[in-house]
């Protein structure tokens, strides 16, 4: 068997999972099935979810917040102030959800089943200008923060500004926004920290969730042996993409922030949970009052989710 | 077969459409479904009951493709610059703009012909696509060549190359474009092309000058004007300076504080800028239809191309034709120079045949990651690097040195844009007219090429300073 | 006109149909034309709220991905109508009478019929994003403020189909020229040479058309 696997950019922390994937299976198989990874060539990253419901790729990765309506049962992962603390937690999380018959029924819609997440940390702020001391400091600030975290930064008065990553680090030089959200790997990519002046350490509103998801059909079309395969190597793909993103990426994080001198803002733990109180209720009523008319059981779902988180910690 | 086999078949078939008179847009959408289709046929193994399967999902991933990667806020650049052209053409600043460039620079030999490039070099400044450049300054500088004498095909081709200044002189959709692909800094990349866009200029201008001087009849220098004419046109065009600064704030603050916002919109604040000034100048809602429909058909011919290309782009990626080519460039033993020359000659060649856009979306996944590559990487320093430069630099550099080439096709036999628009705005001039007409900008955008390759600091300076 | 071609016309039927599908499509480009505007108004909107209010147009990048298709494919069949859309003339434009004709026969035929799969692929695309069980009819939203997507997509499909009746007037006419070849040739562009000989045979044969 060839498989198509559609992802975008380029090879990075973010993708560490499926290229380890590709070489298991390739291993196990001695090449009989193997996995041909195209970085942007088959679709737009927006479009993955069609390119697998048309059968024109057996396997790719997209995220759910780029398009809610497409898989609004697992937006309830990107819901602000989960609280999630590790990468480990997140996968564990993430794959509780993805097996929740609810869910599992969202994605065959597009004849796709969820495969694994690619667990991101908790997002924060890059900013210029002066750092903010308290939540106070937010009010006004012009903040590049997409859907779910734009709206949380809005309960403490910033004003959140949508543009395309690709004008985020010209914007912020020029002062149009003042601060921006990503994931630490995402600030390195996109040049936010050559000027930046600070960093929330622990704002920690949210994260995205991206999961790897395969063709139902043609996994099912697999022969036993290759689905094995395919499907024993998960684990190890996800070890490996855990360790990589905790070696590399945040090894890198930490020094090239100091390199660069930012200051790094800590918020006292009453501010964070008054941040949370403001954002985070509201934020989860909303979702689930949206998504119970979606016909999904939003409310199970996301009890599910903060059942297990506060299990966990 | 193998995919990279199929890749290069169809490729060769849409050469074959494009040589028979198909529309270039709708030759690569052909391309691109045919290739698509045969693509996953193979894929199943040619299994005749799968063959209706296999069109299915060709046409289904074919048919994501014009509405997914039209709808992206860097292509809002190219309309609202063809916007800002023909709103500017019937607020009088064009015109305004022409005619004091006639009566200071048109004592030179070639006098009229030189006026022209400098004028389109000063809308370049406030336009940022070269097509809409072209479309105006034909109506406005062939008809007053024509009156003293010019050749009209010569005439036609001035106007043709003129309006390539657009895309380097900031601000330029393209070059913004380029960023957004390659992902550069966009700020960075327009100041660059800046001293390159009045170097072209310059030597557009040396070049004219040098024909008058050599060519009999070619056409009298426009001698006479007094100095108080002089400083009389200047007024009149002075608006021109007010939407320059406008979107300079929106590029870079040249007083240190925060610049007004970001180059997408700037081009669309400078569109707003001279919209208000052609309401001042009596502008009716006649004239702004005529505006609003030449923008949306000039749009729409670029955005066709746009996607067809992008389908037959998609139908390379399955094919893997996109790695095969990276893999290959890299692993050549020939001086990274060489390879770079061969590229641009490459670019050359195929630009012939494709439009600026549509050659930059078709190649750049495929060509900036190798070029990079051989320069040693995209962070790469200065003392450690093949070209000498940094690899931000190396993107801005060779950036520029593309954007020149996409310009040089947007001129060149058989598919050139400029020459296209420029027939279709004058009845009495066929496309091959304007063709020969130009041909002599070939030798001076070939001298400013090369130039840019050997003396890279003419391109960086500029974007060092900040 | 950027790029465009003479098209001739006379009080036939296939004129008639002609001009007013021409008419039609005019209509759809001026909605192009108008799209554009509104980009520039909403930059306006956008940085005018940002810099002097402090309140930036929610989903700014949302809109103007919204407004795209408007621009991008609405006036379309406009530009096919008058030979716009760009191609390579210089085999075509040796050619002559019968030859001519049945050569920009076959080119435009195979464009009906790989248009007419896009209408289809491009329906498809819609079809995707559309559910009328759904709040908003919407199973595809925007990435900032979660605007449905279907309208946007449904115009690329609608777009060609007005490009594929334009293509299917335009075989009509290709056919009729290439069995009565001595007849001004109406509904079609002619390119430059040919125009210019036409235009001056149809002085005292036929109206020109815009
Ligand atoms: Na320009
Ligand atoms: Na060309």
């Amino acid at each position: 068997d060839q498989w198509n696997v559609s992802l975008w950019g380029k090879r990075r922390a973010f993708t560490e999972h499926v290229e380890k994937l590709a070489e298991l299976v390739s291993e196990k198989t001695n090449g009989e099935f193997t996995l041909n990874i195209s970085y942007g060539g088959l679709s737009k990253n927006k479009e993955n979810l069609d390119g697998i419901s048309i059968g024109a790729f057996e396997m790719a990765q997209f995220c759910a917040g780029y398009h809610r309506d497409k898989n609004p049962s697992i937006t309830v992962l990107e819901l602000p102030f989960l609280g999630v603390t590790s990468l480990e937690q997140e996968i564990e999380l993430s794959m509780a959800v993805y097996e929740h018959p609810a869910v599992v029924k969202d994605l065959a819609r597009w004849d796709a089943t969820l495969l694994m997440p690619s667990p991101l940390p908790q997002y924060n702020l890059v900013g210029v200008g002066d750092a903010p001391k308290t939540l106070a400091d937010f009010e006004g600030l012009s903040v590049r923060a997409t859907g779910g975290i734009g709206k949380a930064m809005e309960t403490v008065g910033a004003v959140p500004t949508s543009m395309s990553a690709s004008e985020v680090r010209q914007a912020m030089d020029s002062g149009i926004v003042k601060a921006v959200s990503f994931a630490p790997h995402a600030h390195m990519s996109f040049g936010t920290i050559e000027n930046g002046k600070w960093w929330t350490t622990n704002l920690n509103p949210g994260t995205v969730n991206c999961p790897v998801v395969v063709n139902t059909l043609a996994l099912e079309s697999l022969s036993d042996d290759h689905r094995d395969a395919l499907l024993s190597s998960v684990d190890e793909a996800l070890d490996h993409y855990v360790s990589h993103y905790n070696g590399q990426t945040m090894e890198a994080w930490g020094p090239a922030l100091e390199e660069r001198g930012i200051e790094q803002v800590t918020f006292s733990d009453t501010e964070i949970a008054s941040f949370k109180e403001a954002a985070a209720a509201p934020a989860a009523a909303a979702w689930i009052e949206e998504n119970t008319k979606r016909g999904l059981p939003a409310q199970e779902l996301y009890d599910m989710v903060t059942g297990k988180i506060a299990a966990a910690n | 077969m193998e995919p990279i086999d199929i890749g290069l078949i169809v490729s060769g078939g849409m050469l074959v459409l494009v040589v028979l008179g198909m529309r270039v847009a709708f030759a690569a959408a052909t391309a691109g479904m045919i290739g698509l289709i045969w693509i996953f046929w193979a894929k199943f193994g040619y299994d005749p009951d799968r063959f209706g399967k296999a069109v299915t999902v060709a046409v289904k991933t074919a048919g994501q493709v014009p509405h997914s990667k039209i709808s992206s806020q860097a292509l809002s650049l190219i309309p609202t610059f063809i916007l800002i052209g023909y709103l500017a053409y019937y607020a009088g600043l064009t015109k305004a703009l022409f005619e004091a460039a006639k009566r200071w620079l048109a004592w030179v030999p070639g006098g009229l012909a030189v006026s022209t490039v400098f004028a389109t070099a000063g809308f370049a400044a406030v336009s940022g696509a070269s097509v809409a450049t072209s479309a105006v300054f034909a109506r406005i500088a062939i008809p007053e060549m024509l009156k003293i004498g010019y050749d009209k095909r010569f005439a036609a081709g001035v106007v043709a190359a003129g309006g390539t200044l657009a895309s380097l002189i900031p601000p330029s959709a393209i070059l913004v474009i380029y960023a957004i692909i390659v992902e550069q800094d966009v700020g960075k990349l327009l100041l660059a092309g800046f001293i390159p866009g009045m170097f072209s200029a310059l030597i557009y201008g040396l070049l004219i000058i040098g024909m008058a001087m050599t060519i009999k009849n070619f056409g009298p220098a426009v001698s006479g004007f007094t100095w108080k004419e002089r400083f009389q046109a200047l007024p009149p065009a002075l608006p021109i300076l007010v939407v320059v600064m406008t979107i300079i704030f929106f590029v870079y603050n040249p007083f240190g504080g925060d610049a007004w916002g970001t180059p997408t919109e700037g081009g669309a604040i400078g569109a707003f800028v001279v919209f208000l000034m052609a309401l001042y100048q009596g502008m009716r809602w006649s004239e702004l239809k005529d505006a609003l429909l030449e923008t949306a058909k000039l749009s729409v011919m670029i955005f066709t191309i746009i996607w067809g290309v992008l389908i037959y782009v998609r139908f390379l990626g399955f094919a893997q034709l996109p790695n095969a080519f990276s893999d290959w460039i890299t692993s050549l033993e020939m001086s990274p120079m060489l390879i770079l020359v061969c590229i641009l000659l490459a670019y050359a060649v195929l630009g012939m045949f494709m439009d600026a856009i549509g050659m930059l979306l078709l190649t750049l996944p495929v060509v900036y990651p190798a070029v990079m590559a051989l320069n040693g990487g995209e962070g790469v320093s200065a003392a450690d690097a093949t070209f000498g430069m940094s690899g931000p630099m190396c993107a801005i550099w060779f950036g520029i040195l593309v954007v020149k080439m996409a310009e040089f096709c947007l001129i060149t036999p058989p598919i050139g844009l400029n020459c296209f628009v420029v027939a279709g705005v004058r009845d009495d001039l066929s496309v091959q007219d304007v063709f020969k007409g130009v041909t002599p900008f070939f030798l001076a955008d070939a001298a400013t090429i090369a130039l840019l390759v050997a003396f890279p600091s003419i391109v960086l300076w500029l974007p060092g300073q900040v | 006109m950027a790029g465009s071609s003479l098209v001739l016309s006379d009080d036939s039927r296939l004129s008639q149909i002609d001009r007013s599908l021409y008419r039609l499509e005019q209509v759809l480009a001026l909605v192009s034309g108008l799209a554009v505007f509104s980009l520039m108004l909403m930059a306006v909107v956008s940085v005018g709220g940002r810099n002097f209010f402090n309140q930036p147009l929610p989903g700014y990048v949302d809109w103007i991905e919204q407004a795209m298709p408007l621009i991008a494919f609405m006036g379309i069949a406009y530009a096919q109508r008058d030979g716009g859309h760009i191609r390579m003339d210089m085999v075509v434009g040796a050619l002559k009478g019968r030859v001519l004709y049945l050569v920009e026969f076959i080119t435009t035929a195979v464009i009906l019929l790989v248009v007419v799969l896009l209408v289809w692929g491009t329906w498809s695309h819609f079809d995707r994003s559309f559910d009328f069980a759904m709040p908003m009819w919407s199973t595809d939203s925007s990435i900032d403020i979660g605007l449905p997507i279907w309208p946007a997509k449904l115009l690329a499909p609608v777009a060609f189909s007005v490009l594929s009746l334009r293509l299917a007037l335009q075989l009509w006419a290709y056919a009729r020229a290439i069995v009565t070849p001595d007849r001004a040739p109406v509904a079609i562009p002619l390119i430059a040479d040919a125009a210019t000989q036409a235009a001056m045979e149809a002085e005292h044969v036929s109206g020109r058309d815009e």
